[in-house]
């Protein structure tokens, strides 16, 4: 099973990266291609839909957390949606959920960004 | 690529423990940890190994293979790994066993994974370690002996 990569603009200067089959040491350097090509400074937001994400070690792993450090560094959002149990338990295990807006599905985080557009509205 | 199965009953009335024994050598390339993939899909495939200990083990495979890869020899190096799968009486064991050099590499996991970085190595040690029951490592003559094992509970139909 190879990775599956979909890059798909989203509202707000966003980035969707869905992701599926299997996040390897084989495959991870084509997940890291990806993103130096797509993630820059005017990207407010990176998602990462692990909807179709079949399987997740610990070289795809660095690749999320450069994704998310890059992000941190911008100030922008780094975002991760439908994580399946078995990726899940990955993050998990390393103790790396904590402080991560990490949301179940779609609608919980469409639900969460709502609520971020209208903070922005109420300060401007 | 060589396998083998190996069949024993210690008590006929009562448990019949029955081992359940393959093994795969290939070549130390980071590319042959598919290859691996597959054929422990089929060897849980053949014994009825449950869902949620698959998942867990065939990403130890993945990280013990590529460590191994990694460490053991010299990038230019054609040299092979074996791994030998065991499953007994509700255990996976899985021994991974090298010619390169001397490498434990329980030795080499991240100090505090909490406060580690995500984006440097050791994590796939932390991994190996939480997802076994056991680690063991050994240097027999010029080998590196690597074996885990997972217990898991059997249901009545396996």
């Amino acid at each position: 099973m190879s990775l599956e990569i979909v890059i798909t603009p989203e509202a707000n200067n966003g980035k969707r990266i869905s992701i599926a089959g299997r996040l390897d040491s084989n495959t991870a350097p084509e997940l890291q291609q990806s993103i130096d090509n797509e993630i820059n400074d005017s990207v407010n937001a990176t998602i990462i839909d692990f909807k179709g994400l079949d399987f997740l070690s610990s070289a795809g792993l660095r690749v999320i957390f450069k994704a998310k450090k890059m992000m941190d560094g911008n100030g922008g959002n780094f975002l991760m949606v439908n994580l399946q149990p078995q990726i899940k338990k990955v993050f998990e295990i390393i103790k790396a959920l904590d402080g991560m807006n990490v949301f179940k599905d779609q609608a919980e985080m469409d639900e969460y960004l709502t609520a971020m557009q209208d903070k922005v509205k109420e300060g401007e | 690529m060589t396998s083998r199965y190996l069949s024993s009953a210690t008590n006929n009335n009562v448990d019949i423990e029955v081992k359940k024994t393959r093994s795969i050598t290939l070549q130390n390339r980071p590319e042959n940890a598919i290859k691996l993939a597959d054929f422990f899909s089929d060897y849980v495939k053949t014994y009825n190994i449950p869902d949620d200990v698959y998942n867990d083990l065939r990403l130890v495979l993945e990280e013990a293979f590529i460590n191994i890869t990694s460490y053991a020899y010299d990038k230019s190096d054609s040299q092979t790994i074996t791994v030998d799968l065991n499953n007994t009486a509700g255990e996976v064991s899985i021994t991974f066993t090298d010619t390169g050099i001397a490498f434990n590499p329980l030795n080499h996991a991240v100090g505090n994974i909490e406060t580690a970085d995500h984006c440097e190595g050791g994590m796939g040690i932390h991994i190996i370690r939480s997802l076994t029951d056991h680690q063991r490592y050994h240097r027999v003559g010029q080998s590196n002996v690597f074996t885990v094992t997972k217990h898991y509970t059997k249901h009545n139909n396996e």
